[in-house]
C-alpha cells in the first residue's frame, strides 16, 4: 500500500469523537464519526484526479461537497461506493475507513459489491428502472436474495414512508415508476437506496433536474433522513447546501480547500478560495 | 426590402426543385417495386389455393404445390432461430458487459462487422466442407439450419450490442449500486429492456435468411422433394422426435428456383405464386418486428 | 472606499458598492448635522439649529432607503461570506447612524433654547472640547468603515474611554456651575443635555466600530474587553 497507509495507521484514532474540521471545535458534541478519508488519491488513468484529500464524515449528518465543476466533487463521492470500478484505469490510494468496523472502503482485498452494499447512492437525474414502483424499491432485497413476500412487502413500504413517497403511490404500487414526476420518481430512487438500510447515503446533485417545489421536497427529506443515516450530498447549489448541511467541503481542482461547519464556510470561511467561490466572485 | 424578398423568393425556388427531384427519385424505387409485386400477384394470385399449400412438387404444373417448401423452410428457420438466438444474444451480451474495452475486443467488433458482409455462398462453401464432410451432417435440415445460422450470426450479435447499448449507463449504475453483481444486472436489467431491440433484430435476420438459396444450393438441398421430413411430435414415448433433424429438405426459394428454370410457362406461375406468399411471409415478419419493437417500446421512456 | 473584488455579476457588485458609498453618505451627513449642532450651541444660532433639526428627516429617509436597498440585496441575491456580513455590518450601521442623527437633533433643540439665554463666560467651552472629540472619532469611524481597516477601528473604540472620562469630567463641572448659581440651574440643564448626547454619539460610534471588526474578520466583538479584541484580532493580522 505504500507510505500512504503508513502515515495513515501512525496517525490512528478511535471514532468516538466529532469530526475535526478546518477552524477545528466548531462540531457539536454528540457526534461521533462516520467515515474518516486519509490521503486519498484517485487517478482515471494518467490523471490526477483527487489529491491527498483528508477528511472526516460525521455520523448521521448531513456532509455536502461544492465547488466549481469538474472540482472533483462527483469523483469524491463516488469513491465511497466505488462507482468507479466499473470502468478502467481507474486507481484509488490511501484510505477510506468506515466507523465503528474499521472496513477500509478502498482496500485492494475489499469487494466493490460488500462496499455498495453498506453505501447507497442517490444519482443526478432520476434513473427508476423500467419496472413497477414496488419493483425499483424490491431491487436492492432481490438482489441480497430476500423472497419472502411479507418481509418485501413491509420493507417496500418503510422505504416509501420514509422517502415521503408512500401517500402518493400506495394505490398505484403496480403501475410503472416511468408514470411518475420527475420529482417523485427522484423520490422513488431514494426509496429504492434506503429499502436495504445503508450506513451512508450519497447524493449526488440529487435535484439539479427537478423544479424547484420538487427541489425543497427532497431537501426536507434529507433534514428527516439524517435521523436514521449519514449522508453526504454533492451539489452545484450552494444554496442548497447552506440549507441542507451540518458540514461543507469546499472542493477545487481535485483537493478540499476548506472544510468546516456549514455555519462558518458560509459566513466567515477562512480561505480566500473559498470567499471568492461562495459570494460568486472571480478567483 | 425588394432585396431581401428577392433573396427569399430564390431560395424557396431551390427548396422547390430538391423536393421535386427528390420526390421523383423516391419514385423510381417504390414503382420499380410496385410493378415487380403487381406482376407477381397477377402471375401468381390464380395459383394460389389449398391445394398449392397441401400438395408435392410435380410434373405437373396443375398439380404441383409448395408443401415441401414451405414445411422446409419453417423448419430450417427454427432450427436457425433457436442456434443463431441464444448464440449471438451471448455474444452481444458478452462483448457489451463483460469483455475488456481494449484493441482485442476492438479488433472483433470489426471483424463481426465484416462477418454480416461476407458473400452468402461464402457460408455455403464453409458449411458443405465443415458440417457435410467433417461432421457428417449429410445434406439435412440440420446442416442448413446451422449454415443460416452462422449467416445471420454477425447480424444478431450487432442488433444485441445495440439494443443494449441505447440501455442507459444510468440504468446499470443504479442496479450496480444497490449491490448487484454483473451477472444480476444483466440478468435483471440490460436483457429485459433490451428484448425488444434484440427480437426486432433477430426477426429481421431472420427475413434475410428466409430468402437465402445459395448456400442451401451449395450444401446440396434438394430441389425436387416428395415427402415431409419426420414428424417431430411422436405418439409413443418420449413423444417428441429429433429424427426430422437429419432428414433432406427443400426450400421455399429453392423450390421456386426449380419452376423458373423449367421452360414450361405453367411452372413459372407456380413460382410466382410460390414468391408471393414467400414475400408475403417475409412481410409478415417485418410487421411482426415493428409490432415488437412498438410494444416494448411503449414500457420504456428514455 | 476599498474595492470591493469583482463578482462574476457586475450588477451585484454594482448594488454592493451602492450601499457602501450610500453609508458613508450618511454618515457624511450625520457628521454635518453633529457640526451645525454645535456651531448653533456655541454660536447661539437659532436658525441653523432649526436647519439641523429640519435636516433629520433627511437623515431618517436616508435610513429607511438603505435598509430597503440591503433587504433587496438579501431577497435577491442571497448574499454569503464577506457578502454576508457587509450587509448585515450596514443594516446595523445605519441604525446607530440614525440614532446619532437623533442626538444631534436634541442638540440643535437645546441649541434653540439656550439661543435666548444669557450665555456663560467660556461660551461652553466644555462642550466644545467634547464635541470636537466626538466629531472626529465619528469622522475616523466613517473612514474605517471605507477603508475596512480594523486596527483603526480598535483605535476608535479606546477613544471611547477618553470620551467618557471627558464627559465624566464636563459634568462635574456644570454641577459646580449649578452649585454655584442656582439662577443657572435651567440653562445647565440643557447643557447636560447636550453633553449626554454626545457621550451617547461615542457610543454609537463604538458600536460602528464594532461591526467594521465584524465585517472584516467574521468576529462578532459585542460585550467584549477590548484587550480581548485587540490580543484576538489585531494579534492575527500583525504579521
Amino acid at each position: 500500500m505504500g507510505p500512504d497507509m503508513q502515515t495513515a495507521n501512525a496517525a490512528k484514532t478511535t471514532g468516538d469523537r466529532a469530526p475535526r474540521t478546518g477552524t477545528g471545535g466548531l462540531a457539536e458534541a454528540g457526534t461521533r464519526l462516520k467515515a474518516q478519508v486519509r490521503n486519498l488519491n484517485f487517478y482515471y488513468g494518467n490523471v490526477h484526479a483527487l489529491k491527498n484529500i483528508n477528511l472526516e464524515i460525521a455520523e448521521k449528518r448531513v456532509t455536502a461537497l461544492i465547488g466549481p465543476s469538474g472540482c472533483g466533487k462527483t469523483t469524491y463521492l463516488r469513491c465511497f461506493n466505488r462507482m468507479h470500478d466499473l470502468y478502467v484505469d481507474n486507481r484509488y490510494e490511501g484510505e477510506i475507513v468506515l466507523r465503528p468496523d474499521g472496513l477500509n472502503i478502498i482496500g485492494k482485498g475489499v469487494d466493490p459489491i460488500e462496499v455498495r452494499m453498506r453505501i447507497s447512492m442517490v444519482f443526478q437525474k432520476p434513473n427508476p428502472f423500467p419496472k413497477s414502483i414496488y419493483e425499483n424499491v424490491a431491487y436492492g432485497l432481490r438482489v441480497r436474495g430476500v423472497r419472502k413476500r411479507s418481509i418485501v412487502d413491509e420493507k417496500v413500504e418503510q422505504a416509501l414512508q420514509a422517502a415521503a413517497l408512500w401517500d402518493e403511490v400506495k394505490d398505484r404500487l403496480h403501475g410503472l415508476a416511468f408514470n411518475l414526476s420527475g420529482g417523485q420518481q427522484q423520490r422513488l430512487c431514494i426509496a429504492r437506496a434506503l429499502a436495504t438500510d445503508p450506513e451512508i447515503l450519497l447524493f449526488d446533485e440529487p435535484t439539479s433536474a427537478l423544479d424547484p417545489i420538487a427541489t425543497a421536497r427532497i431537501e426536507e427529506l434529507v433534514h428527516e433522513l439524517k435521523q436514521r443515516v449519514t449522508i453526504i450530498i454533492v451539489t452545484h447549489n450552494m444554496q442548497q447546501a447552506a440549507r441542507v448541511s451540518d458540514y461543507t467541503a469546499f472542493m477545487y481542482l481535485g483537493e478540499v480547500v476548506e472544510f468546516s461547519g456549514t455555519d462558518t464556510i458560509f459566513t466567515n470561511p477562512s480561505k480566500k478560495q473559498t470567499e471568492d467561490y461562495i459570494t460568486g466572485r472571480y478567483g | 426590402m425588394e432585396d431581401i424578398r428577392s433573396l427569399i423568393a430564390r431560395r424557396k425556388f431551390f427548396d422547390g426543385v430538391f423536393a421535386v427531384v427528390g420526390l421523383l427519385s423516391l419514385l423510381v424505387g417504390l414503382i420499380t417495386l410496385l410493378a415487380l409485386i403487381l406482376d407477381l400477384a397477377v402471375d401468381g394470385v390464380p395459383r394460389l389455393s389449398w391445394q398449392f399449400f397441401t400438395s408435392f412438387p410435380s410434373r405437373f404444373a396443375e398439380q404441383a404445390g409448395i408443401l415441401s417448401a414451405w414445411v422446409g423452410t419453417t423448419l430450417v428457420m427454427i432450427v436457425t432461430a433457436a442456434t443463431a438466438v441464444p448464440l449471438g444474444v451471448a455474444a452481444g451480451v458478452y462483448l457489451e458487459e463483460y469483455a475488456a474495452k481494449n484493441w482485442m475486443t476492438a479488433l472483433i467488433e470489426i471483424n463481426i462487422a465484416n462477418l454480416a458482409a461476407v458473400p452468402s455462398i461464402v457460408y455455403g462453401l464453409m458449411a458443405l466442407g465443415l458440417f457435410v464432410y467433417q461432421f457428417n451432417l449429410g445434406q439435412s435440415i440440420l446442416t442448413a439450419g446451422l449454415t443460416l445460422a452462422l449467416l445471420i450470426l454477425p447480424m444478431v450479435i450487432i442488433a444485441t450490442r445495440e439494443a443494449i447499448r441505447s440501455i442507459p449507463g444510468a440504468i446499470r449504475e443504479a442496479s450496480f449500486a444497490l449491490g448487484a453483481t454483473k451477472w444480476q444486472t444483466v440478468r435483471d436489467h440490460v436483457l429485459p429492456y433490451s428484448t425488444g431491440g434484440i427480437l426486432t433484430g433477430v426477426i429481421i435476420a431472420l427475413s434475410r435468411a428466409i430468402g437465402e438459396t445459395a448456400p442451401l444450393i451449395t450444401i446440396g438441398a434438394l430441389t425436387f422433394i416428395a415427402f415431409l421430413p419426420h414428424a417431430p411430435v411422436t405418439t409413443e414415448a418420449p413423444y417428441v422426435s429429433f429424427q426430422w433433424l437429419m432428414d433432406p429438405f427443400t426450400v421455399m426459394p429453392i423450390q421456386m428456383f426449380n419452376w423458373v428454370s423449367r421452360p414450361q410457362e405453367a411452372f413459372h406461375l407456380n413460382a410466382a405464386a410460390a414468391g408471393l406468399v414467400l414475400l408475403v411471409m417475409t412481410l409478415i415478419m417485418n410487421g411482426l418486428a415493428i409490432y415488437i419493437r412498438f410494444r416494448f417500446r411503449k414500457r420504456i421512456k428514455w | 472606499m476599498e474595492p470591493i473584488h469583482t463578482h462574476i455579476s457586475r450588477q451585484y457588485n454594482a448594488e454592493l458598492d451602492e450601499i457602501r458609498s450610500r453609508v458613508l453618505q450618511m454618515g457624511g451627513l450625520v457628521e454635518q448635522q453633529i457640526e451645525q449642532a454645535l456651531d448653533a450651541l456655541i454660536k447661539g444660532n437659532t436658525a441653523t439649529g432649526e436647519a439641523v433639526i429640519m435636516n433629520d428627516t433627511q437623515v431618517n429617509k436616508m435610513e429607511v432607503t438603505i435598509d430597503e436597498e440591503c433587504n433587496q440585496i438579501i431577497a435577491r441575491r442571497q448574499p454569503a461570506a464577506s457578502d454576508l456580513r457587509l450587509v448585515v455590518a450596514v443594516i446595523k450601521t445605519i441604525t446607530d447612524l440614525e440614532r446619532i442623527g437623533d442626538e444631534a437633533e436634541k442638540i440643535a433643540r437645546m441649541a434653540v433654547q439656550l439661543a435666548g439665554e444669557e450665555r456663560p463666560k467660556n461660551n461652553y467651552a466644555e462642550i466644545q472640547t467634547l464635541g470636537n472629540h466626538v466629531r472626529q472619532m465619528l469622522h475616523d469611524t466613517l473612514d474605517a468603515f471605507a477603508r475596512l481597516d480594523i486596527e483603526a477601528a480598535v483605535r476608535i473604540a479606546r477613544e471611547d474611554i477618553k470620551v467618557d472620562q471627558k464627559y465624566e469630567g464636563t459634568m462635574r463641572q456644570l454641577i459646580t456651575y449649578m452649585m454655584e448659581d442656582p439662577r443657572t440651574i435651567s440653562r445647565v440643564l440643557n447643557v447636560i443635555w447636550a453633553a449626554r448626547a454626545l457621550e451617547r454619539i461615542g457610543d454609537h460610534a463604538c458600536n460602528i466600530c464594532e461591526y467594521i471588526i465584524y465585517l472584516v474578520k467574521g468576529k462578532d466583538v459585542r460585550h467584549t474587553s477590548l484587550d480581548q479584541v485587540e490580543k484576538e484580532i489585531l494579534g492575527k493580522i500583525n504579521p
